[in-house]
């Protein structure tokens, strides 16, 4: 086991995409799940640390042992069960990773779990595809689980936890768990988990857990859950995933589009009226006004900004969206011209393309948006506002209330005089809201609109944390959420699975009530 | 003006990848519309003025329809597919024996012909130049712009170290080197208005050709033996604080 101490200031271990640095004592990184359980039973606290590209401080230590799983970046081996194809992978295979195997299904090194599966999905036409799309491709798949991680393509897919079929995972007294989905469920609400020293019973808490949307706030819980379920977005607080079976799916052709609409509203009640058009997208993402606008200002400045044409002069919002380039392609777009038409839109002011390096071209032109908030910053810190950042939300409502939503990010961030943009994952009822921030009066604003915002987003029926997790930077919506009885009853089950808070103190819940 | 364009469909050259015996693992990688070609339609698109037509002519299997629908969908007017058993394994003078056939018997008479500078797969870009030759017409190389002017066009050629400015004559025959980074994508409607156009399919008799001018019989070219060069590099590093020693070694690369 590689162990690290006396960490540089600007050590990497201590940092994730939050960008707030935290400090350890030292790091280790294990080579073989039988050092892994050397370090559980040789730390005293731990954080467990991925690719480290959360946002929300999950992976940030507060003091003690960094356990880095880098060493874990093998995919093991394939099996084909009654639902479907799915690969065994280590905790820091990245996403990319898993879709380039897919893809290219060179089987060398490669196991068969079950017998002539790696055989059967090379012989597939098609190819075969991990269908959680995290945009962040660079993210381990270990940080992916423990984060329930989501995406643009949740709308279609899911969640993470809709496609692991199996965990192994070291638990806090340093034994080994390894269940499939189906092996230990809850009765009603008590599961029972073997360790060591005999199996451990607890209440899970009784409180409805949010699945009407997307929602990564607090433990997820269902009446007689899966195990399986109390590892998957629990961010790392009951055991170190050592290994996981992940459900993939056959490829298929996609063809990509961009329809421009008239203003935001007509993208918001067109988002609501595509779910009624009978077609179903593999993702559904928005682009205000603002964002169209932030577009057109980075191409004046650079025509190759987004490799795209010039958008219609009309365009006040556009919707992105792929569909299946399959024989009902047709019928849908017919389905989809009449809800485009009603709301001011049409199939002549679109875009669309298929072939790879054309839809590589939409991707980048859904990235631009962020990247044109990131470059508008980085020039008014450089210029007029050198303390000047950006806060994005998280935020996810039924689409019923979206329009409520939607007027509540305008009325609340205006009223604290502050500029946001929106984009992103409007099929779900959770489009980003980047609010930008000039100075340091512009950020204890923001932190107010977005308290505000949060509970709107509780009140609504939503989440205050779709899909970022809650890490150390969240937990007081946790508690808005669930209240302190909910808290508490989350740290019941944190004390039964391990006691001594060994697994990523601070996360999720906090540490022990003050 | 009537501008003919010649495309081609190609793998996606960009996910092919090269194994350790330096074959190339082609299973599974689409095809495309040639890169380059989609250059050649571009430019002929925006010389495109009210009463022009922009024809797009393949030769191909069947499946290389896909590339001229693409074409279609972009904005081309009308598509042919070139296609014949007989026309496998053409190398370029047979290939370029084809496509002139196509111009002198269903071409009428183009104001321009377009080609992309290089096929992305075989990378000769000697067609445009034999089908220039063939029906002897002028032809213009690395062209970046092209405008009408007068009875022709005034074409620009850059070649890397000049640019030339140059007077084309109509049914002159150019090949594109550049195009738009931000290349046209057609919208919903148009994707669907051209997946019901036709692509009208002409064989070898209807071109006229005798079975030992096209294909592989057609062909000049013979390949005795195909190998993948390896290029090595090897690096020597200096410690900087003794830069008299990086000198010497930097004047020893010259």
């Amino acid at each position: 086991m590689i162990r690290l101490t006396d960490l540089p200031e600007d050590s990497p271990y201590t940092i994730d995409e939050c960008k707030i640095r935290g400090r350890a004592d030292e790091v280790l990184i294990p080579v073989s799940e039988a050092e892994v359980i050397e370090a559980v039973k040789g730390c005293a606290s731990i954080t467990i640390s991925g690719m480290r590209t959360g946002m929300c401080g999950g992976s940030v230590p507060y003091g003690g042992t960094v356990l880095s799983m880098e060493r874990f970046d093998r995919i093991l081996g394939v099996g084909k069960d009654a639902r479907g194809f799915f690969v065994r992978v280590q905790p820091y295979v990245t996403v990319r990773q898993l879709n380039d195997f897919l893809r290219k299904r060179v089987f060398d090194g490669i196991s068969d779990i079950t017998e002539g599966a790696a055989e059967e999905m090379k012989s597939h036409p098609e190819g075969f595809f991990y269908p959680v799309d995290p945009t962040e491709l660079n993210g381990s798949l270990g940080g992916n689980i423990a984060a329930n991680a989501s995406g643009p393509r949740t709308y279609k897919y899911g969640p993470t936890r809709n496609w692991v079929r199996r965990i192994r995972a070291v638990l806090s007294d340093g034994s080994v768990l390894d269940i499939a989905r189906g092996d230990i469920r809850a009765k009603g609400r008590t599961m029972e988990i073997p360790f060591s020293d005999g199996p451990r019973r607890f209440d899970l808490p009784t409180y409805q857990f949010n699945t009407e949307v997307k929602n990564t706030a607090g433990l997820f819980v269902e009446d007689d859950m899966d195990a399986v379920d109390l590892f998957v977005g629990s961010e790392g607080v009951f055991g170190i995933i050592t290994e996981a079976d992940l459900y993939v799916i056959p490829a298929y052709p996609l063809i990509s589009s961009i329809v421009f609409l008239p203003n935001d509203g007509d993208a918001y009640a067109l988002s609501r009226d595509f779910a009624g058009s009978g077609v179903t997208p593999e993702f559904l993402e928005f682009f205000d006004s603002g964002s169209l606008d932030l577009i057109r200002s980075s191409r004046r400045d650079d025509p190759r900004f987004t490799e795209m044409p010039d958008k219609p002069d009309n365009a006040g919002s556009a919707l992105f969206f792929d569909l299946p380039m399959d024989a009902s392609l047709k019928e849908n777009f017919g389905r989809l011209e009449h809800v485009i038409e009603k709301h001011g839109g049409s199939l002549r002011d679109s875009w669309c393309g298929y072939e790879l390096r054309d839809r590589q071209r939409f991707f980048a032109f859904r990235h631009a948006v962020p990247q044109s908030i990131f470059d508008y910053v980085a020039r008014l810190k450089g210029s007029s506002a050198p303390g000047i950042n950006k806060m994005g939300t998280d935020m996810s409502v039924p689409l019923e209330h979206l329009d409520e939503m939607m007027a509540a990010y305008d009325k609340v961030i205006t009223r604290y005089g502050l500029e946001y943009v929106i984009f992103g994952h409007i099929g779900n009822g959770h489009p980003h809201v980047e609010i930008i921030l000039k100075d340091m009066d512009d950020f204890e604003k923001a932190k107010k609109a977005y308290m505000e915002l949060a509970a709107k987003a509780v009140e609504l029926g939503g989440s205050p944390s779709a899909e970022h997790g809650i890490g150390k930077m969240k937990v007081d919506y946790v508690r808005m959420m669930y209240g302190d009885g909910g808290m508490e009853q989350m740290r019941a089950v944190k004390r039964a699975m391990d006691p001594g808070y060994l697994f990523n103190p601070g996360n999720v819940f906090g540490g022990e009530a003050e | 003006m009537r501008y003919l364009v010649f495309v081609k469909q190609v793998p996606d050259t960009t996910l092919i990848e090269v194994d350790e015996q330096g074959n190339l693992r082609r299973e599974g990688v689409p095809s495309i519309l040639d890169p380059y070609s989609e250059h050649a339609l571009e430019l002929a698109l925006n010389l495109r003025s009210e009463g022009d037509s922009v024809t797009v002519v393949t030769m191909g299997p069947p499946q290389a329809t896909a590339a001229l629908r693409r074409c279609l969908e972009i904005g081309a007017d009308e598509a042919y597919l070139l296609s014949d058993r007989a026309f496998a394994g053409a190398d370029t003078y047979a290939t370029s024996r084809t496509l002139t056939a196509f111009v002198e018997k269903f071409g009428e008479c183009p104001d321009l012909i377009l080609f992309g500078k290089q096929a992305a797969d075989g990378d000769t870009a000697q067609v445009p130049a034999e089908v220039a030759e063939m029906l002897g017409a002028d032809q213009f190389y690395y062209v970046t712009k092209a405008e009408p002017s007068g009875e022709g066009f005034e074409v620009v050629q850059d070649y890397g170290d000049e640019v030339r400015t140059c007077r084309a004559p109509k049914g002159s025959v150019l090949s594109v080197s550049e195009g738009d980074i931000n290349r046209r994508l057609p919208s919903i409607e148009r994707y669907l208005q051209a997946s019901a156009m036709e692509i009208k399919v002409l064989d070898r008799i209807a071109l006229g050709l005798g079975n030992f001018s096209v294909g592989n019989k057609g062909s000049r070219t013979k390949i005795v033996r195909s190998g993948s060069v390896r290029s090595e590099r090897s690096c020597t590093v200096v410690d900087g604080s003794d830069p008299a020693k990086a000198a010497t070694l930097i004047r020893g690369l010259f």
